[in-house]
């Protein structure tokens, strides 16, 4: 990566934060933002997750300037975002999750293309990040795989010295060992202090390199928590099987227990703690529960663990 | 902006090409037309077309060279190149799914659509120049003389023509994200138009009036541009460029 510009005494406080306020945008009758705030960095890769029409891109798209909100604000790297966003993009980098390039370029010239408006270096910076990918920069990009094309755009967002970069799925199509070469980038780059937002449908990976999590659902922030307070409050989660569905009222009221989620004959406890014995110890006791066939604690995957606190899946 | 004129260059070379053909074709025949104009005359089945041989014979070879030149020629091979010129300036951007990275980088969305209007438009007048340029060279070769100024303004009002085609179809392409679409269209509105001027009683009331033999006769003789058909040619090409970019500058992926 291109090292972004050091702090010195005149860096602002905002300098490699990403900040948005009340962004708000409908497309027809369909909210796709509907007041969403985040104020990320600097530093460190964050996680956005969400399913599918959650407004991940609208988000990424408002946030570099190429959709304009309804409402709200938007501050990159200390910078306002108005008109038509060219201070804002001037200051970051965005690696699109659509993959469409011009066929008839080739690699080289389309990454010729991608850094038009940046610095010398970054052209260099980027064939390099290119060769170490293996993308065959002479050929015609008419003929590179899916997988190919996303490592250029990749190469290309990483490739300038700025402090904030916005990734669109930039692992999606990419085969394991590839994967690993562009999340070992990543973390490169995140240890240089850049802030990093990483939109991604891949949770494992999510869950590996990203130190905060933000999920959006139906165009609202249901969620931004650092990964160790996800972590811990997976340990806080009791999963039990019933043989019948329970009473949720009789499971409030063990001990221990905060929050109940019950789906069928499946209940999810949310705990005080991450100590589950107290209310493995309640829940023997109380006869009027149906048996618990199954129980499960501590070993909850993102995908899970968003299921059970908020009845959505994170992607 | 240098890789916008690459894009373009070598259907701009191939649209000089034709243009010069065309133009050298008929020019090497304008001594057989002289001498033969009356019995073609004759054989000319439309009033409107008739009134052209008419201005040939009364004013010459300026007016054959314009009815060849302009009328024929930069109308047809122009207007057409006008077209695809800008049908696909940015419907195919949309249409390929490629304007999320054209709009993308840290480029100011006014500078992108300066570059695609200019370059499109620039190679649109550039050949009709450098063409009507090279008639005083041709014109050597079958005695014939003509100056150079009122060729210069007869090029500048053909630009002007084609460029209202190319302005309205720019306009079409930023609103529109089917490139074939707006050519067909612009097809049919051609044809439309033609078949107005070919009519008698209707003929005044086509586009193509605005840059047929009559008009460039008028700029030959008078050395001067016609003030109202050169006004109605630029707000046909300023008032729907203000209004693409309009579009274009909020134009999302």
């Amino acid at each position: 990566m291109n090292t972004p510009p050091p702090p010195s005494a005149d860096t602002p406080v905002t300098a490699g934060r990403i900040v948005a306020r009340s962004l708000h945008r409908r497309f027809g009758t369909k909210e796709a933002l509907a007041g969403v705030d985040l104020e990320l960095g600097p530093g460190g890769v964050i996680g956005l997750l969400g399913p599918n029409g959650s407004g991940k891109s609208t988000l990424l798209r408002i946030l570099t300037g190429l959709t304009r909100a309804d409402a709200g604000e938007v501050e990159i790297d200390g910078v306002r975002l108005e008109g038509d966003g060219l201070a804002v993009r001037q200051r970051l980098s965005y690696a699109p999750g659509e993959i469409a390039l011009y066929g008839e370029l080739s690699g080289a010239a389309m990454l010729e293309f991608l850094l038009r408006g940046r610095p010398p270096e970054a052209l260099s910076r980027g064939q390099e990040l290119c060769a170490r990918l293996g993308l065959p920069l002479e050929r015609r990009v008419r003929g590179w795989s899916h997988g190919m094309k996303r490592q250029l755009l990749f190469a290309a967002a990483m490739a300038p010295a700025v402090r904030v970069r916005i990734l669109d799925e930039p692992t999606e199509g990419l085969d394991p060992r590839k994967r690993g070469e562009v999340l070992a980038i990543l973390g490169e780059d995140a240890r240089l202090g850049t802030t990093i937002l990483l939109s991604s449908h891949h949770l494992g990976e999510t869950e590996r390199v990203c130190e905060r999590i933000v999920l959006l659902h139906q165009g609202r922030k249901i969620s931004d928590e650092s990964r160790s307070s996800v972590l811990e409050r997976a340990r806080r989660v009791l999963r039990v099987q019933f043989a019948s569905e329970p009473t949720a009222g009789l499971l409030e009221s063990l001990s221990g227990v905060l929050r109940v989620r019950i789906e069928g004959t499946r209940a999810s406890l949310e705990l005080g703690s991450a100590d589950p014995r107290a209310t493995l110890a309640a829940l023997g006791q109380q006869s009027a529960l149906p048996a618990p066939i199954a129980i499960e604690h501590g070993s909850l995957s993102l995908t899970d663990l968003f299921r059970e606190f908020y009845g959505v899946e994170a992607c | 902006m240098l890789g916008e004129l690459r894009s373009r260059l070598w259907l701009a070379i191939a649209y000089f090409v034709t243009l010069e053909l065309l133009l050298i074709g008929a020019l090497a025949y304008w001594p057989q037309f002289a001498e033969n104009l009356d019995k073609l005359r004759s054989l000319i089945p439309l009033p409107v077309l008739q009134e052209m041989a008419d201005e040939i014979e009364a004013s010459g070879f300026p007016a054959y060279l314009a009815g060849q030149h302009f009328f024929k020629g930069a109308n047809s091979i122009g207007g057409l190149v006008a077209v695809l010129f800008a049908m696909f300036a940015v419907a195919l951007e949309v249409q390929r799914g490629t304007l999320e990275i054209w709009l993308a980088r840290p480029v100011s969305r006014a500078r992108l659509f300066c570059e695609r209007w200019l370059s499109g438009a620039f190679w649109l007048v550039l050949p009709v120049f450098l063409s009507t340029l090279s008639v005083p060279l041709i014109a050597g070769y079958i005695d014939e003389r003509v100056d150079v100024w009122p060729l210069v303004l007869s090029a500048s009002h053909q630009s002007l023509f084609l460029l209202s085609i190319y302005a309205p179809t720019f306009l079409l392409s930023c609103w529109w994200a089917n490139p074939l679409g707006i050519g067909f269209a612009m097809l049919l509105l051609a044809l439309f138009q033609m078949s107005l001027y070919l009519i008698e009683n209707l003929t005044h009331y086509s586009y193509f009036r605005l840059a047929d033999v009559r008009v460039f006769v008028e700029i030959y003789d008078t050395e001067a541009l016609p003030v109202g058909g050169t006004l109605v040619l630029l707000a046909l090409v300023i008032v729907p460029t203000l209004l693409a970019w309009k579009r274009f500058e909020k134009l999302t992926p």
